[in-house]
Formats: C-alpha cells, structure tokens, sequence
C-alpha cells in the first residue's frame, strides 16, 4: 500500500509537468533506479575475473637452472623479484607420500613407488605420476574434492531426512567421470543440462551419464510439501542452486542477488529472478538412465513363455461352462451390508440382484442407453495409451511403460505368489507386463488452472505402492502425493481446476502443476519420510511396484465415464434361449464361457477382459499354481526368466517439458511481495557467450552453454584455481569460491590466466592439468622454510615453500583402514550406513558397521541431519552449503578421537593381528615394517630404538615376559595405536 | 596482510577473518566444539592480547548468560499460560477461522476444543498458570509470559530453525552461537555454548546448533545425559598405558618438529594431546553432580527413578553448573519419549503426553529458577522457555490439538526483566496475536539487548554480507524490561 501511494505521488508529480526538487547537481536530470544501476553495473564489469584472458610471454628468469615447466617460470620470476629463493627439493620418501595422498588420497604401496624411490630421476617420477593418475582410486579422491562443491548428501535433512533418490549413482558418476578424465567443460554442462545433451554411454554399465549430471541441481536440504502448502519452499530450493553454481562453477556470489542489486559486484537482482525462471521451468523428476536396454533378449523369451501359460489357461478354462456355473450357484447371493443397490455393473452385481428379483430386457436396455447418452454427450477422449503415441503430450518413463503397450486380453504373471494372474490387461500401457521390476512413471503436461475447473478421468490400475502426485510449482517432494491401491481398472478423478483453490499466498494463476503416477523407483518421494501413509520397511526393502493407463478422458464436473455394461447385452439375446430364463447361473456361466472362447481365440475387446477380470475376482476361474501341474510348470519357466531381469538404473535427475515460463521479481526477495516477470535467461555478464533462448524451453541448456563457453573469462579460472588448491594447500586466488569485490585478488594473475588457457587448450582435461602441476619444481619443493620466506612472504604467497599439510577427514580414515589392512578397495555402490553412538529410527539415522565394511569414506552414507561424526570432527564440512575451501583445524577433540574412538582402536586390534603372523624372530624388524606401513618411510636407528622400548614397556605393561613378547597381541595393538597417533600420521610433508 | 589482499572493505565488522589462515586463525577453529580447550593449553605462552577477551559491549550489560529450555515440539498456549475461558463456552461447536499460511488445517472438521487443565492466578503477581505446571506456578512472580509469538509456517523444522537461527532455513549460526561469538569468553577452560541433550536430535538437525559460518569455536559442545556426556571422551586405555602412548607421542612429534618447516602445526598438535588427556577428566568432573547437597539433588528431582525424569533433572543442574563455571549459553532439550515427531507434538494423546512431558520437565525447571535465584545469579541469567510453536485452540477429534503459530506462548525469566507480567494477547479463541504480536527475531534482538548486544552491530561477513542473527528484522520489546 505504501509503495503504492509514493508512486502515485510521483506520477502526481510528473503529470503535473513539476520539476522535483534538485538537491546537488541541479543542471543534471535525476537518474531514475534503473539507470543509476546501469551506470553502476557498467563500471563494475571491468573488475579483474570479468576480463578475458590475458595472454603474457613466460616470464625469464635468472636461476634458469631451477624451473621445469614453464609453471615454475612465473613462480620463479615473482620469487626473484622480492629476492627470494626457492625451498629445496623434497627428497624422494617424502615425495612418493605427498603425491599418493594428493593423487589419490591413500598412503603410498610399497609395490608402485619401488620404482623411483629405486632410481629417482624425472623419467621414473613421471611414470610414478601415471600410474597415480591410472588408479581407480583417482577418481574417487577428486571426486570426493568436487563433492564439497556440489554439497553432496544422501539424504536432504530438514525434518525428516528423507533419501536423495538414489544420489550415490551420482556419486559413481563423478568417480568414473574423473578416472576417465571427461573434459571438466563436459561435466559442468552435464551437471546443468545433462538431460538436453546427447547420451554419453558408460560402455561397462551401459547407462546414460549425461542424464545422471543433473542429480548435481537437486542436492541440499529440501524441504517436502510445496509452496502451496508452506510458502517458499521451491524459491529456498533455487537460492541454494544458484548459491551453489555461482560460486561454485563461476566464484561469483549471485545468491546475493535475491533480495537486491548485487552490493559490490555486477550481478543485477534481474540475473537472479532470470536465472530463477530457468530453473522453476525445469522438472524435477527420477529418470531411468540406462542408454540401452538391458532386457530386450529376456523379452522376447518372456513372450515365448507368455504365450505357453496362455496356451495352458486356454486348456483349462475352455469349456467349463457347467463347471463355472456350480460355483456361481455357491456365491453369495446377499451383498454384505444393507445399501440399497445401484444397477449391477459385475458378475456378482448381477447374480445377487436377479436373486432377489430379475432383471428385464427392457430394464437392461434402458440403463445401457442411459449410459451410452451420457458417455456420448459428456466424454472427450483426450489420450489413449493403447495407441504407441496415444499418449499425447503425456511423457512415460522406465523399462516397464516403454515395454509395457497390451492389447487387450493380454495376461500379466505375478513376480511371485500362488495366485500368479492378479488380471487380464484391457488395452493401455501396463508397467508390469512383463515384471513388477520393471519401473514405470507418466507425467503430464502442465495442467493449467482454468475456471470452471476442468475434470479428467484416467483409466488405470495400480498397486504396491505406485503413487499418484499432483506436484505444485516444482516442489521436489509432493505432499500431494497418494499410494494407489487399484488391483482391477478404474477410474482415477483429477481436477485440474483444484489448483486455483490451493493454499499458500503465491501467485496462483502462475502456479506450475503436474500429475506424475510413477513405480517406487521413479518416484522422488519413495521412501517418503517415515511413516508417512503406512509404508514399512518392508515395502522399502523392494523396488516391485507396479501400474498401467487405458485412456483419459474429460467431462464435466459429474459425469465421469459410465461402465456401458456391454458385456452384459448377451445375457438378454433373446434368440440365445439355450438356456433356460430362470437359470441366472446358468446364463451367467454362459456369458462367462463366451467370454473365454472370445479371448482364445485373440479377439477380446475391453469388455470381454472386464467380464474375464470379473470372473478371476469371483473365483469362477482358476488363476493358481496350484490348479494344474502343466500350468504350474509354465508359469515356473516364465518365473526363471522374469528373475533375471535387470531393473531400470534410475536417479534424481531432471527434464525439460518447453514449458518455459518467467518467474516475477521478489522485492527484497520477498516471495509473496512480487514485481514484473523477467525474461528467463543467464547472467548479464556473459551474454556475449549465451546463445538466444528458444521461446518455449527453460533455457537450461543455454544457461549451461554460457557457464563453458572458452569466452566465459571465469570457469576455467576458477577451476584451475580449485585443482591449484588442492595441490598446494591454498589457491592462487584464495577465496576459491568468491572471484568478485569481496574475494582475494589472485597472487598470481598472469600465471592463473596462463594455467586456464593452457587447460581449456588442452581439452580441459583434469588429468594434464595435475600433471603439469606435480612435476613442477614448484610443487615439488620441500615444506623448509627461509629466514628470508619467512619474514618477506610470512604467509607463502609466492610458494617459496610447499608447506606440510593436515589430510582430509577421509584420507585420515581411509589411512588408517589401509594401513590397518581393513581396506576393501571395492569401488562404487549404495553408500554405507555410518557408525553412530545414538539411532533415531523416526529420521531412519541407523548405525551402521563400526569400520563401515573396511570402505573408503566417500561411500558412508552422508546423512545431512546426522553426518559420519568422526570425519566432522576433521573438518568434513556439513553438506548443506557449497565448500571450496575446508576449514583445517587442530583441536583436542581430534586428539580424543584418535585417542579413545572405537574406531581406532578396533582397526589398530585388526593391525595387530595381522603383524603377529609376520613370522620375524626378533620385535625390531616388526617394529619397522609397522613404522614403515604407517608413515611411508623407514625408522631412523633412534626411532628404532624408541619404538622398540615403547614396544617392550607395552609389553610390561600389557603383563608379557620379555620373551613372549612377539606374541603378546595387546603390546603390538597398542605400538599400533601410538603409530596412528603420531602427528605425521595426519600430516603429509 | 600482503598488499594483494582484498579493498577495505567498507563493512568492517568485528568477526571479519583475515585472508588467508593466520596461525590465530588456525588454532581457533574446531568443526565440533571443544576448541576452546585449545587455548586452555595455549594462552599460558602464546595468548596475545585479544585473542581471548571480552569484546566491548554495545550497551551496558543486564545479563551474562542464557539458558535455553527448548519446549521442543510445542507446548499448548490455550493449556497451560494463556487462558481462554470462551474455548469452554463453545467447547465442541465448529471451529472458524481465516485459513492462511499460518494454518496447518483448513477449517473442516474442525471444533474448539477447551482447556484439559484448571488455570489459577498463582504469586503476588496472579499471573494465569494452569495446574499442568504446578512447580512452575510456584515461581509464578519470576516469569515474563509473552502470549503473543508469530512464527512463519506451520512446520516444525522450519519453527525450530527460526528460533534457533533466525532463518526457517537454518543454514546461519544458532542463537547459542551468536551468543559465544558475541559475548566472549569468560572462561578460557569451557566452551561458550552447551547442548544438554540425549541424543535426540530436534527438527532441523544438528544445524539448529550449528556455528554455520561462524567459527567453530563457537558451535555447540554436546553434553548428553546418559551414559558417557561427551563422545570419546572416555579413555580407551587404562592411565598408565594411555600414559606410556602420550609420552611417545610427544617425543616423537618433537623429534620431527625440529626438521619441519612448519613447527607450529607439530606445536599444537603437543597440546593438543596434552589437553586431551586433561580433559578426560575434566570433563567428567563438571558433569559429574556428586558433590552437589542432597537437598538441591531433591529440589531438581535428580533422584527420581524414572529415567526421562532423572535425566531431564540432571541436565537442568548442569545447566546452573556450567554457567557457573562460565559457559554463555547452555540449552537444554526435552527427551522424546515414545513415537513421534516432537516431544510435544501432540496432534492425539494430548492428555497423556503433556502431562508425561510436565512430569518429565516442570519440578526441574522451577528448581533451576530457584536455585538461579537463591545464588544470585537469576538476576544476570537470561532463562527461555520456549518450543517453536503453540497449539491450535481447536482440534479434529477431542484429546490432540495441531501445529500453531499465529499466537502462541513462551516465557522469559531473570536478566534484567520484568517478571510476574505477563505481555501480548491472542484473541478470545487463543488463534492470532491480536495485541503486541512480536516474531522471533525481536525476541532474539530483546535477548541480545539484554546481553549489551545491540542485533543491528552484532554482524559477521560471510557470502559477501555482514550478517545478522535478526537478518533485516528485529525490534528490541522494551516494554518487558525491568
């Protein structure tokens, strides 16, 4: 209201052809908002990390002697002109540690650095480097670097901390993207807009790895429900993402941006609201990623297979009209309850009813045309699934729906269970067709909120949890979601006009709605938070689930479409009087035998599945194991094969629907206080490298294109700096994730330019990059420093050192399991449950094994309401939040926890064990070889010495005669434990 | 700082770091907790002037601590401080109201539903306590009621966030957090802000007590009640084997202190183990309450015999010894003790499990005012009673009542306020603040003012921003100040 009145006032003012009061500068015109942020935002644009790259000669220098890439060259030059010196050379022990544990985030085996340590020289440290670089374990250390960018979590915290639909196929992705050194341009814009790319196939596990990218925009705290239901769900979802791909893909801090013009740098609060737009056009929904289908030999099999029990049912159901007629007589002929009943619309309807009083021809035929006339006024066919592309704008997802187009008739065997035909399919797609294992989703389109509301009616069956979600404004978990429970087809009511009655102050008419049905592994929401409408553990243990659609119609409010009851007319064929009037059984059995005859012959239309459906719920026919051994046999041939079947790989991921719309401005990024849409689009600054938006789509792909373009001046930069940081301890720009106003200005600027370049040169390739680094003399020096380094550069911006370094939480515990000999080296998998003092069932936070099955840390389940407590308590920073830069601290807690944690003292018992099936004769070469295996270096003779006293005062201790000693496990477990304790056990020099 | 550091920066602020990590820097921050103890073996050689102080207060202090009894799950209003005789007079008639944001329900189905427990004037003050608390209502003259609270959403992880970080988001630093990075350090040997919890972790996660951006040293330090109080803290060795490791360990990173090139990591790591060790007994021996009378063990209810209520006691007399000892901010959680979301959380079993939950927390809760007050040090101790929402006036059945935010009650007591009043009214259903409605942020910017913080300067730059526990709100509630 406030607002309002001052611009009225204003406007007032203008009208009025008044000049307004000048205050300093009376001869200028007053400069409105928008062009005093214009003039703002244009001298902004020539900070620093907005510039191109520069390109600048090497540097000369005088000690020519020293540098052995042209890297060492602009370290050198910097050094000379403030008159110091490098640091010497580590020598080759120390080397071979440092470089295992930056490469790959293990101790060093003695096997693969033989070698150098052997022979040092240039040619066997680049072999040592390569083959660092080769190891699998490569991949899941630098992965693990660019998981703290991503905030990586298994779970999205809040209340309730409900899984990150399959994140760990996420986590897999980078390991093997990073072991195959993928171009990083490639992974950022696979990250952004994977969906909208050409598959790239992973030829071991044949899925897509460019749609598994896009699980990256969905990590972080989410909220369920949506903002219908509690304002500002989604629009906390976007400032994470955009916090997380400003400063982590661009170091620019554009978050800032939603509540007001970036305070010092060029970003305007519109790139935000533009940026916003693109994402709330984009779906977030479980996608199935394999590439090729894994199954398709299996199907074919399965439909030989199919075809013989059919052929078995055939047999037996053919035929038995007197057989099925004794059992209609021993039907019930009262329906439970005392409801006045409606007309018959089934087998038992019609069987009950004539039992009381019969039907007439006339009555049938009466309320048969009552129906069509209805059906006929009021229905409109808007899709059917029988057809291939029926479907309409109606999108299907998983193995089960693309495998899944029946016609009508066609049987479905049951994974399991005596009853092993849960029904006859009618004509639509059915996810189950072949298995529960096969998944299944169908979305549709945007459903636009219209007055009068408009009502749809979808023909469909579901079961163990196949869910339908009516998800609002893209919340990622839908609230609005139900578990379907239709074992034979029915209708399911959808009134798209709901929408406009939703909660929540947002504007309503702008609000993006979708039907989504999906099978438990394509929904996002499966398993929803705990008990939430009665699912168990026991239906989270299995992915089967199934459901299948026929068709939709629309019609108004109270005309849904009626069941035309043809399969009934025969019953009142007068010139088929075989069958005595009276004998409703007889007729019924009849009706029913026809309707056998009809589908063996492969002629069943809709009705005649609806009558056999009834007949299978009545009993009338045999759909057991049990009822016949040939049967049986057949289904257990059709059963052998559906085992081997591989369920669809899926993941959080996302898609485009070209259901672009632009998202309104936020003032002081208030979500219910609104201004003007802005067009969707990317950042300001880089729209020299952003191509023009396509009207209808999000502008994903777009977006993503400019973050890569080689003329985007900031992501190879800030990439480069991030891979220097992990290698030196510290970036060249040292804000990692803050290239703007606020951040530090780099140490080395044309060194920096020069690495980028040279990087997006060199194909972006992650792999060239280190190496180009790790054999610099630069990185190679030791952690000595000069008097002269001390004093001029006391904080070693001009790398005149390479200081020692404290090692990440997980190479800490990764250390400890391969030196302890727990390490399975397995890679890849679900994540494993942490080890917890306290489970909290309610947030399903379970303890998991002490040593978390000997595997490395990246594979513990990162709980964000709850994370691995020990690799906190060493600076693994809680994943809610991008984190270029790891805090490192050194406190007491870290000394209880090396001290006192079970864990530590489990694996240094593990350790022991193992060392005393050594076989020496003697405690001093055992003593060396665990001083060896901790520390990656032999004992000094005083070291020899200290450790053979500690060893034998243990032994004391411990209550062991001297000469039992080899032998006296607590002795050793204990040597074991003071090794993993020693500061350079953490430290790597 | 080298002259390739960033501009000055126009918003200096007390908590900004400076680039790049400075050894002070280095020491100081911790990922969970205890970095405090850090400086206990420091300050003796390398403590320079500031690095463990006092910052200046904005104001002239009426507090120097808090504690935080943390109502989790929401306590009924209209049950238990703000009385609302009208619910009976229409006792089961249909509920109507204006559905909002705030609300968790629609209006079907729904039905007043009246108070389950008698409201007496209690003290010389006659303020309204009902019978659900009787201890409490004894020391009835020492609470300040504010009856009219406004949350942001009727959600209790987005609730518990807000009110212990100022963000229904979270991802900023706790209230508690702010409290130790505000105030210092009065004590070099203990840390600034405290858990007192059991293992049950609140709506919101762990970030509720977060240090977020802050440094680390000002995250919450978990004490739990059973059982072992601090994780690893028990020794894994008898003495004189952990004794015969420390020795080796210390002779052994002296060693290679002498060759590194970095002397001051090999140095910290020293005291560190050496404060380690201390601390295994240290910390046992604050938490350890033998030594306290029988009469006050009595008084707290730390020898019932159910477990809930012996640990809830126990906790709540930590509470006074921790803050005795110096510790700026101890918060204290109510135990979880059977299915559901919230120890309060009562959408059913309304009469059984607030009653349960009364037993559990009222008689110590009123112990700790009294034993606060008989030593002195309710006069500069903050004490907070509150869950992050109240409970609907109305209900879908007749023994549970829902998620409520549009009014709800929380106390303060101590610290410079004024007790016995009571301070803003719900309407004549108990649904929406109708008089002197305040949120969450003037409640944290009113705390702070009477920690001599004034929320406005009290700022940390993270992001690019200088932040603040009341982001852009706050108003401090002068009208509850002594």
């Amino acid at each position: 209201m406030g607002v309002r009145i001052i611009i009225l006032f204003w406007l007032g003012v203008v009208a009025a052809g008044l000049r307004l009061p000048a205050s300093s500068a009376p001869a200028e015109p007053i400069a409105s908002p928008d062009e005093r942020w214009e003039r703002t935002y244009q001298s902004r644009t020539n900070w620093w990390s907005l510039q191109p790259l520069k390109t600048v000669p090497v540097p000369l220098v005088h000690n020519d002697s020293w540098p052995r890439t042209e890297v060492d060259r602009f370290i050198l030059a910097a050094l000379e002109d403030r008159q110091l010196s490098a640091a010497p050379a580590a020598d080759p022990t120390t080397l071979v540690r440092r470089l295992s544990f930056t490469l790959t985030g293990l101790p060093p085996s003695a096997e693969s650095t033989a070698p150098f340590l052997a022979e040092p020289s240039a040619d066997s440290y680049g072999r040592l480097v390569d083959a660092l670089l080769d190891s699998p374990h490569f991949g899941e250390h630098w992965a693990r670097h660019w998981m703290d960018v991503v905030h990586y979590g298994d779970t999205h915290g809040y209340e309730w901390d409900v899984p990150a639909k399959n994140a760990w196929r996420y986590r897999d992705y980078l390991v093997r993207a990073f072991n195959r050194d993928l171009p990083l341009q490639r992974l950022l814009l696979e990250h952004l807009a994977g969906d909208l790319l050409e598959p790239r196939t992973d030829p071991a596990s044949g899925v897509n790895e460019a749609l598994i990218g896009p699980m990256f925009l969905r990590l972080g705290e989410r909220r369920h429900g949506d903002n219908a239901a509690s304002d500002g769900v989604t629009q906390e979802a976007m400032a994470n993402i955009i916090d997380t791909v400003g400063k982590g893909f661009l170091g620019m801090t554009l978050a800032c941006a939603q509540c007001h013009d970036h305070k010092l740098d060029a970003v305007g609060q519109r790139d935000y609201y533009a940026l916003t737009g693109v994402l709330m056009s984009t779906r977030w929904v479980v996608r199935c990623v394999d590439t090729t289908d894994p199954n398709e030999a299996l199907l074919a099999k399965l439909g030989v297979l199919k075809a013989e029990v059919q052929n078995q049912l055939v047999r037996i159901w053919r035929d038995q009209q007197d057989l099925i007629r004794e059992r209609i007589l021993n039907l019930p002929t009262e329906p439970p309850g005392s409801a006045t009943p409606a007309f018959p619309e089934s087998l038992l309807g019609f069987w009950q009813q004539t039992q009381r009083e019969p039907i007439l021809a006339s009555q049938f035929h009466q309320e048969r045309e009552r129906r069509q006339a209805s059906n006929r006024i009021h229905l409109e066919l808007v899709a059917d699934f029988s057809r291939e592309e029926g479907g309409g704008e109606w999108r299907h997802d998983g193995f089960g729906m693309k495998h899944g187009l029946t016609r009508d008739g066609e049987i479905v065997i049951a994974d399991e269970g005596d009853v092993f035909l849960p029904h006859v399919l009618p004509a639509g797609r059915w996810s189950h067709r072949w298995s529960m294992r096969l998944a299944g989703a169908l979305r549709s389109p945007l459903l636009d909120p219209q007055t009068p509301p408009r009502h749809f009616s979808l023909g469909y069956a579901a079961g163990d949890h196949a869910a339908s979600a009516l998800v609002v404004d893209q919340a990622l978990n839908s609230e609005r979601m139900t578990f379907l429970n239709q074992r034979t087809p029915g209708w399911l009511r959808v009134k798209a006009g709901e929408l406009d009655s939703l909660e929540g102050s947002l504007d309503r008419e702008r609000r993006r709605v979708y039907l989504e049905i999906a099978t438990k592994s394509l929904n996002n929401y499966f398993p929803p938070r705990k008990d939430y409408a009665g699912v168990r553990a026991k239906d989270e243990a299995t992915e089967w689930s199934w459901f299948g659609v026929t068709r939709i119609y629309q019609h108004p409010t109270n005309q849904p479409p009626m069941d035309e009851l043809g399969r009934f007319a025969p019953l009142f064929d007068s010139t088929a009087a075989v069958v005595p009037e009276r004998d409703w059984a007889g007729r019924l059995a009849r009706l029913v035998n026809q309707a056998v005859a009809q589908w063996a012959r492969g002629e069943a239309d809709g009705e005649c599945v609806r009558l056999l459906n009834d007949a299978l719920g009545a009993k009338l026919l045999p759909n057991y194991i049990g009822a016949d051994p040939a049967l049986a046999g057949a289904v257990a041939r059709y059963r052998e094969v559906q085992r081997e079947l591989q369920a669809d790989r899926t993941v959080g991921s996302v898609a485009e629907w070209t259901e672009g719309r632009n998202e309104r401005l936020g003032r002081r990024g208030s979500y219910t206080d609104l201004a003007d849409e802005v067009a969707r689009g990317g950042v300001r600054v880089f729209a020299h490298a952003t191509p023009a938006l396509t009207s209808q789509g999000s502008g994903r792909l777009e977006f993503a294109q400019s973050v890569v373009d080689p003329r985007n001046p900031l992501t190879a930069r800030v990439l480069v700096n991030r891979v220097w940081q992990h290698l030196f301890g510290e970036g060249l720009v040292r804000t990692p994730d803050d290239f703007g106003q606020l951040g530090q200005r780099p140490s080395h600027p044309e060194l920096l330019d020069h690495l980028a370049a040279e990087f997006m040169r060199d194909g972006w390739s992650l792999k060239r990059l280190i190496r180009r680094l790790v054999i610099s003399a630069t990185w190679q020096q030791s952690d000595q420093v000069s008097e002269a380094g001390r004093t001029t550069d006391p904080e070693n911006r001009l790398w005149h050192h390479r200081p020692a370094r404290r090692l990440e939480a997980e190479a800490i515990r990764d250390a400890v399991l391969v030196v302890s000999g727990r390490w399975d080296p397995t890679l890849g998998g679900p994540a494993i449950r942490p080890y917890r003092t306290a489970e909290d069932p309610a947030k399903r936070l379970y303890s998991g094994p002490l040593d978390g099955d000997g595997r490395r840390s990246l594979y513990l389940a990162m709980t964000l309401m709850e994370p691995p407590r020990f690799l906190s308590i060493f600076n693994q920073p809680i994943p809610k939040l991008t984190t270029g830069h790891r805090d490192v601290t050194s406190v007491p807690d870290q000394a209880l926890a090396l001290l006192n944690d079970p864990f530590v003292t489990a694996m240094a018992n593990y350790w022991s064990n193992a060392a005393l099936k050594d076989g020496v004769g003697t405690a001093e070469p055992r003593v060396q070889r665990m001083f060896r295996r901790a520390l990656s270096r032999p004992p000094t003779p005083e070291e020899t010495g200290r450790l053979l006293a500690l060893v034998r005062q243990m032994g004391g201790l411990r209550g062991a005669a001297e000469h039992l000693l080899l032998g006296c496990q607590p002795a050793w477990q204990d040597l074991a434990h003071t090794l993993i304790n020693l500061n350079e056990f953490i430290y790597v020099r | 700082m080298s002259a390739d550091s960033a501009p000055a920066s126009p918003y200096d602020c007390p908590g900004r770091a400076a680039p790049g990590l400075t050894r002070r820097d280095f020491l100081r921050q911790s990922n969970l907790g205890f970095g405090w103890l850090a400086f206990a073996g420091l300050t003796s050689q390398w403590a320079r002037a500031g690095e463990i102080r006092r910052p200046p207060a904005h104001f002239s202090p009426r507090a120097k601590r808090v504690i935080f009894l943390f109502m989790d799950g929401g306590v009924s209003h209209v049950d238990t401080f703000d009385p609302k005789p009208e619910l009976a007079n229409r006792h089961g008639q249909p509920a109507k109201w204006r559905v909002d944001a705030l609300s968790q329900s629609t209006s079907a189905n729904r039905k007043w539903l009246k108070n389950l427990w008698e409201f007496r004037q209690r003290g010389q003050s006659g303020l309204w306590v009902s019978d659900l608390f009787p201890h409490v209502a004894r020391v009835a003259d020492e609470l300040c009621v504010i009856r009219s609270v406004v949350g942001e959403s009727p959600l209790h992880g987005a609730q518990a966030l807000l009110l212990h970080t100022g963000r229904s988001i979270g991802a900023a630093p706790s209230f508690g957090s702010w409290t130790s990075y505000g105030l210092g350090t009065d004590n070099e040997n203990l840390p600034g802000y405290v858990l007192l919890n059991n293992d049950w972790i609140p709506n919101g996660g762990l970030q509720n007590f977060a240090n977020a951006w802050l440094p680390a040293t000002h995250q919450a330090t978990f004490v739990r009640a059973k059982g072992t109080p601090v994780d690893n803290i028990s020794p894994a060795d008898p003495p004189d084997i952990q004794r015969a490791k420390l020795d080796f360990v210390r002779a052994q990173n002296s060693a290679t202190a002498l060759e590194g090139g970095s002397p001051e990591i090999i140095e910290s790591a020293i005291r560190n183990y050496e404060t380690a060790a201390q601390m295994q007994t240290l910390v046992p021996r604050l938490c350890d309450v033998a030594d306290e009378s029988p009469a006050t063990l009595k008084l707290y209810g730390v020898d019932r015999r159910n477990d809930y209520d012996r640990f809830y006691a126990l906790q709540c007399l930590r509470a006074r010894r921790l803050i005795e000892a110096g510790v700026r901010f101890v918060e204290v959680t109510c135990p979880l003790t059977h299915a559901n979301n919230a120890p309060w959380d009562q959408h059913g079993e309304l009469k059984l499990r607030h009653e349960e939950n009364a037993r559990i927390t009222d008689q110590p809760v009123a112990a700790l005012l009294l034993d606060l007050k008989a030593r002195g040090l309710l006069e500069d101790t903050l004490v907070v009673w509150a869950g992050e929402m109240g409970r609907t006036p109305h209900s879908g059945g007749n023994d549970g009542r829902d998620h409520h935010v549009s009014g709800y009650t929380i106390w303060l007591a101590g610290g410079g306020l004024r007790g016995g009043m009571t301070y803003g009214a719900t309407d004549e259903m108990g649904m929406s603040a109708v008089e002197n409605p305040i949120n969450i942020h003037d409640l944290h910017a009113t705390l702070l003012h009477q920690l001599g913080l004034d929320h406005e300067r009290l700022t940390f730059r993270f992001g690019g921003r200088d932040m603040r526990l009341t982001d852009v709100h706050g108003r401090v509630i002068r009208e509850i100040l002594a």
